[in-house]
Order: structure tokens, then C-alpha cells, then sequence
């Protein structure tokens, strides 16, 4: 006879904001063994960019594979085309680019900040950083003229620039969420259902880390150095003042300890570029057609995010191919959930922040 | 059923789903429940439950496999219910229009209410959109509450008839008269 019972999760789920589903074979409180399904999601995106549109709207497509880290996907397919368009670009614009990925990565981690407290049942302060994250969305909105999808970064450039006023609004409002930002470091290390409770739960070892080749701040949250920010020099991150952040445990609470630091770090990087930003125009001329095969690497902020881009003298491309963060960490989160108590489920995978637009495509 | 009716112009609760977006438009919607613009303070709650909703909103261009979960969930929530479609491609399919695995917007599954524009939409936009679904969703309620008797009913469409077949006479009569 079966000893296990199995229980569902998903596709539709309070604590879920995006449809992925669970089969949780669990004996007792404890899951054996989980079955996890992703493809709700998927739209052919890869496909339509190698055959509806042409190679200079793709940016504007790919973004909309996720709504979070659109930045980092028109960026990707942005850096990888310049490849092959041969195209290189000045101080300014990288500053530019650099400044909206930061921006993105920290409403990113904010977002999942509030979800992981939400599915501890700590509701007020979800909508506490919820709060706290307009001040950046705002920012956002003065930058590129819309609070989500911004198509900023063009092929050769961005699409517009950083004027004294929305400078003086970026700083003005990094001062103000500081603070905020201190105070949850202190609600996320003291507080007892954020940290105690969590120190332990969802734990990846090191050596599991490395295996499962995970990414992101799920790696860094288990000691693994790996950050794309570190590793390429497409953008001159050390100039801004990156330093890798890494943890040790890798439990939930090592993760939210990455974000958090992250956070603080990203803030730091994101006031540097607007004390610092060199001059010069903010577009490149551009001519030719994509020829030949080239690869490019950005940090999302949920890890590596590869992109391949192929093209043969024409308008549209031949192939591209798009590798997401939270494709990579599937079979990590599975192997965390196996032993792991099922009431704990949904905050495992809060943890993970995971995006299954970006899985699924 | 109309004692109850007060209370619950108060309190529309919503069911979000997700059918192959690209968490734009979800994240807006958060941001639409959170305290900056805080659609709660009209008593609308994020629930998870589609059986205690009334209000569906509905975010991408359906896609192949979550068009079964989408009638589900529709054919769950109990009546009156109001559908809101957030964001371009749920209206058209947007810019996934045309994708292989896509099938461009909802309206060819359920009902939809009311559209919301935009991508993605923003929380203002939403705020609106959920207040239209409102003022639908309670006169739905009515036309629901009005009692309907069959015999009553004939008796209606009986006095109807006879008053236009008596104005018809009188017409009649007009034009005779002159």
C-alpha cells in the first residue's frame, strides 16, 4: 500500500503570484517527494523572435518575458547584438544601463522581501515594504516614463537621459528608504517568525549549491561565489563600488540576509553612478544587419540570465535563445523541499523568489 | 437575501489569476492593494478562494494551458460575478498576439466586464477598473434579487401586448380620423 498522500499546490494559490504547480507526496507533516510543473506560462516568445519581429523590436519583446526583470532581459539581448553589430558603447550610456538594473534589482528583492513575510504571516509588514518600494518605483517612473515595463535601453544607447531633476529625485529618495531599509535588516534578523523560525528551514549545502548549479542569491546564500557583476566586463561594476555578497547557511534566512545586504549594496552602487556619471551622448549610431553568433551575460536579480543570439545579414534573427536564473534553481528547489515539513511549503518557496514568466518564456 | 445586500456593497472581494502574463500586471496589482494606493480602504481583499470572490481579475493573453484553469476558476465563483481584464494583452493578446501558444485575450473564453488598458496597467488604472466591476457587480446583484415569477411573469408581457395593440388601434384610429 502507499504510504504517501499526495496534496496539490497550484496552479492558483494565495501565496503564489504567478501559476506553477506542486504535487507534494508527503508522509505525515514530512514531503517525500515533489513533482513541479512550470509550463502554465509559456507563450513561444523565442520562437516570435525569430520569426514575427525584427531584430531591432526583439528588445521590446523580450522584456515582456517578465515583468520584474525586464530590464536585465532587453539589456541581455541588447549587449549580445551590439556583438554582433560590432557597436561599442560610451561611459554614459553603461552608467545609464548599470542605474536601471540596480533600480530594478532593488524593487526585485524588495517584492520578495514582502512575499516572504506575507507567507509568514506577518501581513502589516508586507504592505510596510510595499509602501517603502514606491519610493524606487517612482523613481523609476521619472526615469523612463513608466513604472514597470520601461522600455529604457535601445539598441546603441538608451532611450533617454538622466535630466538634474530626476537625478536630484534619486538621491532624494535613496535617503529617505535608508532608514527603512536598516529598520527591516532589524526586523529580519531579530524578530522571531522572520529569523529564528526561519534559521534552518530550506537549508542548502554548499556542496548542493555547486551540484544543482544554482544561481543568484540562492548560490550566495550557501557561500557559492557567483556573480556575473564579478565575472564579466561589460560594465564597469568595481568602479562603482561592487563587492560580492555571500552568506553561509543557506537557509531562508541566509537568503533574506543576501537580499537585504544586496539591497543596501545596490543603493550604495546606484548613488555612486549619479555622483559620478561621466558625460557624453546618450546613443551610438548603429548600421549593418546581426551576423554571426554571440553570447552576452547579465546578473537579474535572481541570478545569471544567458542570452544567444544568432543572426544570418537579415532583419530577423535566426535564433534566439533565452537561459533564466530560475530555470537553473528548479532542481535545487525540488531536492530542498524533499524532507522538508509541508507547512513550511510556501515559504521555502517565497525564498526562491522564483519566475515562471521567465522560466517558461 | 436583501438584508445581507448592505453589507456586501462593502465588501468585493477579488480573485487574481494569472493566465500566462509577464507579472507586470501583477505586481501593479499588489501595488494597487498596498498602502500607497490602497484599494482596500473600499473593502476590497485579495482572496485566494474562488468560491468566496466576486470580483475576477484576470492578467495575459491566455495561453494554451491555462485556458481550462481560467473556466474553472470562472465557473467557481458563485453569481453575480464581474470579470475585469488587466492589461493590453489580456484585452488583444498585446504584443504576444499571433504567438503559437497563445490564445489573444479572453473574451473568446468568459465574459469580460471591464478592460483595463495599459503596459503594463498601473495601480491607478486597476483602482479604476475594480471600481467600475463595482457598480456592475451591484446591478447584477439587483437584477439577481428581483423576484421572477413565470405567471407573473406572462401576466407582464400580457399587459405589454395589450398596451401596444391598444396605441396601435388608436394610431389607427388617427390616421382615419384626418
Amino acid at each position: 500500500m502507499k504510504k504517501t498522500v499526495e496534496i496539490p499546490l497550484g496552479s492558483q494559490h494565495i501565496s503564489l503570484l504567478e501559476p506553477i504547480r506542486f504535487r507534494f507526496h508527503c508522509e505525515n507533516e514530512v514531503i517525500r517527494d515533489v513533482d513541479a510543473d512550470v509550463g502554465f506560462v509559456h507563450r513561444g516568445v523565442e520562437e516570435a523572435c525569430a520569426s514575427r519581429f525584427e531584430f531591432k523590436q526583439v528588445g521590446y519583446v523580450v522584456a515582456r518575458v517578465c515583468g520584474l526583470c525586464a530590464i536585465t532581459h532587453s539589456l541581455g539581448y541588447t549587449l549580445a547584438v551590439e556583438k554582433l553589430l560590432h557597436v561599442s558603447t560610451n561611459e554614459r550610456i553603461k552608467y545609464l544601463r548599470m542605474l536601471m538594473v540596480e533600480l530594478d534589482r532593488i524593487h526585485s528583492h524588495m517584492l520578495c522581501l514582502a512575499h516572504t513575510s506575507e507567507n509568514a504571516g506577518f501581513e502589516a509588514l508586507f504592505m510596510q515594504i510595499m509602501n517603502d518600494r514606491e519610493l524606487i518605483m517612482d523613481v523609476q517612473e521619472a526615469l523612463s516614463g513608466n513604472r514597470v515595463q520601461f522600455d529604457y535601453i535601445s539598441i546603441g544607447g538608451v532611450n533617454r537621459d538622466l535630466s538634474v531633476e530626476a537625478a536630484a529625485l534619486v538621491l532624494r529618495n535613496l535617503a529617505l528608504l535608508e532608514p527603512k531599509i536598516d529598520e527591516l535588516f532589524e526586523r529580519f534578523t531579530n524578530n522571531w517568525s522572520l529569523s529564528l523560525k526561519y534559521r534552518g528551514i530550506g537549508a542548502l549545502s554548499l556542496e548542493q549549491a555547486y551540484m544543482y548549479n544554482t544561481l543568484g542569491p540562492l548560490a550566495r546564500a550557501a557561500g557559492l561565489v557567483t556573480d556575473v557583476r564579478l565575472e564579466t566586463d561589460d560594465f564597469p561594476y568595481a568602479q562603482v563600488g561592487f563587492e560580492i555578497i555571500t552568506e553561509r547557511g543557506g537557509d531562508i534566512y541566509a537568503r533574506n540576509l543576501v537580499r537585504l545586504r544586496e539591497l543596501k549594496q545596490s543603493m550604495q552602487m546606484v548613488r555612486n553612478i549619479v555622483e559620478g556619471l561621466p558625460e557624453g551622448a546618450i546613443q551610438e549610431k548603429t548600421k549593418g544587419k546581426p551576423e554571426g553568433e554571440a553570447i552576452a551575460r547579465v546578473e537579474a536579480p535572481r541570478g545569471e540570465l544567458m542570452y544567444l543570439v544568432r543572426g544570418n545579414k537579415t532583419s530577423i534573427l535566426e535564433r534566439v535563445r533565452i537561459k533564466t536564473p530560475t530555470f537553473s534553481g528548479i532542481p535545487a528547489m525540488i531536492e530542498i523541499f524533499k524532507g522538508s515539513n509541508f507547512a513550511d511549503a510556501p515559504a521555502i518557496l517565497a525564498s526562491f523568489d522564483p519566475c515562471m514568466s521567465c522560466t517558461a518564456k | 437575501m436583501s438584508f445581507w445586500s448592505k453589507w456586501r456593497k462593502r465588501a468585493p472581494w477579488i480573485l487574481h489569476y494569472n493566465a500566462g502574463s509577464c507579472n507586470g500586471c501583477d505586481i501593479e496589482i499588489l501595488a494597487a492593494l498596498s498602502p500607497r494606493y490602497d484599494l482596500e480602504r473600499f473593502g476590497v481583499l485579495n482572496s485566494g478562494n474562488p468560491k468566496q470572490s466576486d470580483i475576477f481579475l484576470v492578467t495575459g493573453p491566455v495561453t494554451y494551458r491555462s485556458r481550462e484553469r481560467l473556466i474553472e476558476l470562472y465557473m467557481q465563483i458563485p453569481e453575480p460575478k464581474v470579470v475585469v481584464a488587466v492589461g493590453a494583452c489580456t484585452a488583444t493578446g498585446g504584443v504576444f498576439r499571433g504567438m503559437y501558444n497563445v490564445e489573444d485575450g479572453i473574451d473568446r473564453y468568459i465574459p469580460v466586464d471591464v478592460y483595463v488598458p495599459g503596459c503594463a496597467a498601473g495601480p491607478q488604472l486597476i483602482i479604476d477598473g475594480v471600481m467600475e466591476a463595482v457598480k456592475i457587480w451591484e446591478r447584477k446583484t439587483q437584477e439577481i434579487e428581483e423576484p421572477f415569477k413565470l405567471f407573473g411573469g406572462m401576466g407582464k408581457i400580457g399587459e405589454a401586448l395589450s398596451r401596444r395593440n391598444t396605441l396601435e388601434v388608436k394610431d389607427e384610429q388617427n390616421r382615419r380620423e384626418p
